[in-house]
């Protein structure tokens, strides 16, 4: 067996731990927290014997182990329950909702890569620049703005005051009368503000982090003996300070993903977008239990996949990571 | 010599316009608290049944205004930071801090206070109104109470007033007539206060506009400050005391223990915290105390690399060593020994965790989940201002831009602090 798929191995039994650790939390939390799902359904005043009998049905009423291990058997099926707001399995609540934020978050994710090392090079081409000095005030500007701040500024100038986009939704009111083409316009339109919004604090932090690494790479020997055997400054550029400097990104970039998650949460409830965010706020609020269970138990696989496909990516670039040399 | 301006003279220069502006409000401060005094000799359960949170607040304000000035007078040698040079960050933690502790004396009325909605809702910022004061029906209470009494609802303000009426504009001829939004109003002469033959009639000018309810936005701004702040701080110290104890533990004992809570750790990390908050505050309810424990429970990760990396390096130290075979005790080896060390990092990282939680409290806020509609605070001013975003951008613009600027100045305070007191760092 070579060395990465040992790695990949032992990374994903300790994924699968955290995982069931998260779900576990998750469950215990919501079974002793105050508050009767069954309520919504009929009212206890109304017949306590009906409420009962919801209970029963929802099996709220047995003893809280019995409940876990019911929960477990049937997770490990694929089976997370019905949702008590949408009357219809988990799962597949979950897949209505869930490809929108994959969708947000990956589409913000490339944008974020590819405009953070665009401004990094470009500012480093110029150290102490004008470019960079208004670029370092700026992304610590934005790093410092909390998302939902951001997104309503940017809703405030560009959809009240200039009125170029669209301020809520996914879809505008004639939405089925357009042909393909414009219904991707249609999407395109109602996304730009929040995939800026998603972005904006990423690039900042992105940024920061690569312009300090380039900065340092390009300090150092091997560059200025490159520069003296006469290479061009693209090849230099290209083949050898980019992939040295990324490395570090790639870690942050696994982490970021969990914590633009979290961003997603508020950036769709400011500009009610239907993704995981909301349906997650929601399901909390409204004490959907089987859903709760199931939004994380997706926020969690999500994360860890993106961890694991930052480790693999990092072994690809460092060789050394393999030997254990560097941990 | 080029002249900076230090922090001192910032200090200074605000001291001076309280005095400037706020002279009456002090005196009345102080009256009242030479009435309450009295009070307390003479009738001690009701001077103690009068204390609630705002006349304490009054009271702690008016003392001290007196005597920080003399704290940092008399101290001004051993505290260095005085003499700093005022940059746009401390500048700004200044103003905070001085809006957490004199509130009541920075905005003349409640957060909470409003009039007639219907004429002074949604007002934009330096827009003004006219206020008639009406005469205050006495009410009967005994002699010394009721002085008391009379003078504390002069200087404690209230969410309400029956005795001002705001008006557009007034005419006076026998009867005093005024305008409400095209609603004519009529009051009797002998109802309004008079002075030096005239009718009292002052000015209210909303600095930064009105909301909603038209209430003032900017003393909501400024109690905001006060909650936002306290948020920070207290959560902050939650953080502290499990991140320095567990991380403490995991260093010093190492082995199973260190292992278990490095992979707790890393699972706290890499879940979006937030969720967890939202979560927890949704199902067991949302409220002040509620979001700062929560709050400090979801910020000791970093805190706890920190210490424990520390601390397994320091274990090792000789000096570490010897102190322990001294028999120093467990917590003396980790506020002797081990703080001093770590002292730098850990006040860094609370700082930008300060930041954070302000961050998460203005979102819980927003999201509706903050410490309660009892407060007003940043977060639920901007949900507020969402709804009337097209017709009163200030509604969101200045809680926001006051928000941005606090992170700002958090963030880059955090920076040069670590550069200033990190030694690595400071040769450039």
């Amino acid at each position: 067996m070579s060395k990465t798929s040992k790695l990949l191995i032992k990374r994903i039994i300790s994924s699968l731990f955290i995982t069931f650790l998260i779900i576990t939390f998750v469950f215990f939390l919501i079974r002793i927290s105050p508050g009767d799902p069954s309520q919504k359904f009929v009212s206890p005043s109304l017949s306590p014997g009906l409420a009962e009998q919801v209970k029963d049905n929802l099996k709220l009423n047995e003893p809280l182990h019995l409940q876990y291990f019911g929960f477990l058997k049937s997770a490990l099926q694929g089976d997370l329950g019905i949702s008590y707001n949408y009357r219809r399995d988990v799962v597949s609540v979950i897949m209505d909702y869930l490809p929108f934020t994959i969708l947000f978050i990956g589409v913000s994710f490339v944008i974020q890569i590819c405009v953070s090392i665009f401004l990094a090079v470009k500012a480093v081409k110029k150290v102490n620049g004008i470019l960079d000095k208004t670029l370092s005030s700026l992304t610590l500007f934005f790093y410092a703005a909390p998302v939902f701040v951001t997104g309503i500024f940017l809703l405030l100038i560009f959809s009240e005051m200039l009125n170029l986009f669209p301020s809520s939704g996914l879809k505008s009111y004639d939405f089925e009368n357009l042909n393909f083409f414009e219904k991707i316009i249609d999407y395109a339109n109602h996304l730009i503000l929040p995939v800026i919004t998603l972005s904006l604090a990423e690039v900042a932090l992105f940024y920061k982090y690569l312009r300090d690494n380039l900065e340092d790479v390009y300090n150092k020997l091997f560059v200025l003996n490159l520069k003296a055997a006469g290479v061009s400054a693209k090849t230099i550029l290209y083949r050898h300070v980019i992939p040295n400097a990324i490395n570090p990104l790639i870690t942050i970039a696994g982490i970021e993903l969990g914590i633009m998650l979290g961003g997603t949460l508020i950036i769709e409830v400011v500009f009610g977008l239907p993704g995981m965010g909301r349906l997650t706020i929601d399901a909390i609020l409204s004490r959907d239990y089987p859903l709760v269970i199931g939004c994380s138990l997706t926020a969690a696989v999500l994360i860890i996949a993106a961890n694991l496909a930052a480790d693999i990516i990092k072994v690809k670039f460092d060789k050394r990571l393999l030997t254990g040399s560097l941990e | 010599m080029k002249f900076k301006i230090k922090i001192w003279h910032l200090l200074f220069v605000i001291w001076i316009l309280f005095l400037f502006f706020r002279f009456n409000e002090l005196t009345d401060i102080y009256n009242l608290l030479f009435s309450w005094i009295n009070l307390l000799n003479n009738n001690s359960d009701a001077a103690i049944s009068q204390l609630n949170f705002d006349l304490a607040d009054v009271f702690l304000s008016g003392l001290l205004y007196i005597i920080i000035p003399l704290l940092l007078f008399f101290l001004r040698s051993r505290i260095n930071f005085l003499y700093d040079e005022l940059t746009f960050a401390s500048f700004v933690l200044t103003i905070l801090l001085i809006s957490f502790l004199f509130a009541p004396l920075i905005t003349n009325r409640h957060p909470d206070f409003y009039g007639n909605i219907g004429m002074t809702k949604l007002l934009p910022p330096l827009s003004s109104v006219k206020i008639l004061h009406f005469k205050v029906k006495k009410k009967n209470y005994n002699s010394s109470l009721s002085d008391f009494i009379s003078l504390r609802d002069k200087v404690v303000k209230k969410p309400f007033d029956e005795n001002i009426e705001f008006a557009d504009s007034i005419v006076i001829n026998k009867k005093i007539i005024f305008y409400q939004n095209e609603i004519i109003k009529e009051a009797e002469k002998d109802d309004i206060i008079f002075k030096d033959e005239e009718p009292l009639i002052t000015t209210h000018i909303f600095l930064l506009g009105s909301d909603q309810f038209g209430r003032d936005i900017f003393t909501r701004l400024i109690y905001g400050a006060r909650i936002s702040l306290f948020v920070g701080i207290a959560s902050v110290l939650i953080s502290l005391i499990i991140g320095l104890t567990l991380g403490f533990i995991a260093g010093y004992t190492g082995g199973i223990i260190n292992t278990v809570l490095s992979r707790i750790t890393d699972m706290f990390l890499s879940f979006p915290i937030i969720f967890l908050v939202i979560l927890i505050l949704a199902l067991f309810g949302n409220s002040l105390f509620a979001v700062i424990v929560v709050l400090g429970f979801a910020g000791w990760m970093s805190l706890f690399k920190i210490v424990k990396t520390e601390v397994l390096s320091i274990k090792n130290k000789n000096y570490f060593i010897s102190a322990k075979m001294l028999g120093l005790r467990k917590r003396e080896l980790l506020f002797k020994e081990i703080l001093p060390v770590i002292i730098v990092p850990v006040v860094v990282n609370l700082i930008f965790q300060f930041a954070n939680v302000i961050i998460a409290e203005s979102a819980l806020s927003y999201l509706g989940l903050g410490p309660g509609s009892n407060y007003p605070s940043w977060g639920g001013m901007i949900q507020a201002g969402q709804e009337y975003l097209s017709s009163a951008w200030w509604m969101i613009v200045v809680p926001g831009l006051t928000l941005i600027f606090t992170l700002l100045s958090a963030n880059s305070f955090g920076i040069s602090l670590n550069k200033k007191l990190n030694p690595q760092l400071r040769n450039d």
